[in-house]
């Protein structure tokens, strides 16, 4: 019996081992959000970040100017300003008396560059180079210049990942900013949509979508793109909206991080719901 | 033994950067080709399939932790591609199956294999129809990494070509 089990497992050798591996790293899949393997993880992605942060230099080394990136930061301060002062004009004549918009020309920006990119159709991540020493903390937006990029999912001490518009874990409360419709943004796999929005409203391909006011993990009115095309379902009771982001995300390579500090009871709970 | 491991771990560090930094400014609406699987099948074929299922492993490991993606599905993506590019083995062949055409084919497998299943891991989008975007999510990548298998064939110096 004993010598048939070994020539058996002798046989199959590859398999069990297949079987073994797999197994392995499934529990690895599976213990993601441990403290200890989270641990680990912020320790390798903060070294071999440095590694990046180097060759990224070096890529880079003839297109710096600090110029440029100050004119960016102002850039996106304005577009901030911008976006919100035109939010205000639309409510002002649809609600006079009824405003309460949130600041968000308050909020301080932290300048970013993206030192890597994992390159996926599923799930863009990017990497840049600030992390909690500079105040970066989990769930502050990631912007650029034209909008929204993404937002921060993990922060080691220099280091910090970020999840972009382009990631199907990603889902984020918007609204068409002239008609306050709100929705669910989401990354298909190829586009961006907004699913089940009622065809009895008269939305237009061409409005631009922002985040919406009742998300407290992002500030309100930051622009994230605008309506490409919609179709109606086969009931024609309901819209899918595809979105055309501002930011090019692909090619992104400076990005600033949103100084927001909301409560970090809500964050938690939205940074649940997000994995 | 264990130099046949410390080699491509070596190789491995460099070309992981390349993949984090450099890959991502040729990539094609995020088609990118993979140089990791290229190493992975190019010592697979060297050194045989449990070898090989090992390295991915033990490669998949190391990225899973230096890209910031989900620990455990590069791990297993790499390791089920080695398996499969390990069934080309073949102790007798191991110069025609590294300097051919076969190498590129077999790069072409297994990163079509390997982007399929590391898309299918990090899914969680019920709306995102894997089946709808193979060509997109597998068959492209995989295309592109084999045309990135290309320059081993063409510069590796063949043995016994007279």
């Amino acid at each position: 019996m004993f010598n048939f089990l070994r020539r058996f497992t002798y046989q199959f050798k590859e398999y069990f081992l297949l079987v073994i591996l797999i197994v392995i790293s499934l529990s690895f899949l599976a213990s993601n959000e441990k403290p200890e393997v989270k641990k680990i993880r912020t320790f390798a992605l903060g070294s071999f970040a440095a590694v990046n942060n180097f060759l990224n230099f070096l890529t880079g080394v003839f297109s710096t100017d600090p110029s440029i990136d100050q004119l960016k930061e102002e850039n996106a301060r304005l577009m901030l300003e911008l976006n919100r002062l035109r939010k205000q004009g639309v409510e002002n004549q649809n609600l006079r008396n009824m405003l309460s918009v949130p600041d968000t020309s308050k909020y301080d920006l932290i300048a970013a560059d993206v030192i890597s990119k994992l390159v996926n159709k599923i799930q863009g991540n990017i990497i840049l180079n600030k992390g909690s020493n500079d105040g970066i903390q989990v769930g502050m937006p990631v912007l650029n210049s034209n909008g929204l990029v993404g937002i921060i999912a993990d922060v080691t001490d220099n280091f910090s990942v970020t999840k972009t518009l382009f990631n199907s874990s990603l889902n984020i409360a918007v609204t068409v900013q002239n008609i306050n419709v709100d929705g669910v943004l989401s990354w298909n796999g190829s586009e961006l949509i907004i699913k089940n929005i009622p065809t009895t409203y008269e939305i237009k391909v061409g409005e631009k979508v922002e985040t919406s006011d009742f998300s407290t993990l992002l500030p309100p009115n930051i622009p994230i793109g605008i309506i490409s095309k919609k179709e109606s379902l086969a009931l024609g009771l309901l819209h899918t909206i595809y979105v055309k982001p501002f930011a090019d995300i692909r090619s992104v390579s400076n990005v600033f991080v949103l100084k927001v500090v909301s409560s970090r009871q809500i964050n938690q709970l939205e940074m649940n719901l997000m994995k | 033994m264990i130099w046949n491991f410390i080699k491509p771990v070596l190789i491995f560090i460099p070309l992981a950067a390349l993949q984090l930094v450099v890959i991502p400014l040729i990539s094609v609406y995020d088609i990118s080709p993979n140089l990791i699987i290229i190493l992975i099948i190019y010592f697979t074929l060297l050194n045989g399939q449990i070898y090989g299922t090992l390295l991915g492993f033990l490669l998949g490991f190391i990225f899973d932790l230096i890209s910031g993606g989900m620990l455990g599905a590069s791990m297993l993506s790499y390791t089920i591609s080695a398996f499969i590019a390990g069934y080309f083995y073949n102790e007798n062949k191991i110069d025609i199956n590294t300097t051919s055409l076969l190498f590129v084919l077999i790069v072409f497998l297994c990163g079509t294999i390997y982007s399929f299943i590391y898309s299918s891991i990090m899914n969680v989008n019920p709306d995102v129809s894997l089946l709808k975007l193979f060509i997109d999510i597998a068959i492209l990548p995989g295309l592109y990494t084999a045309i990135f298998g290309l320059p081993i064939i063409i510069f590796k110096p063949k043995k016994g070509i007279v």
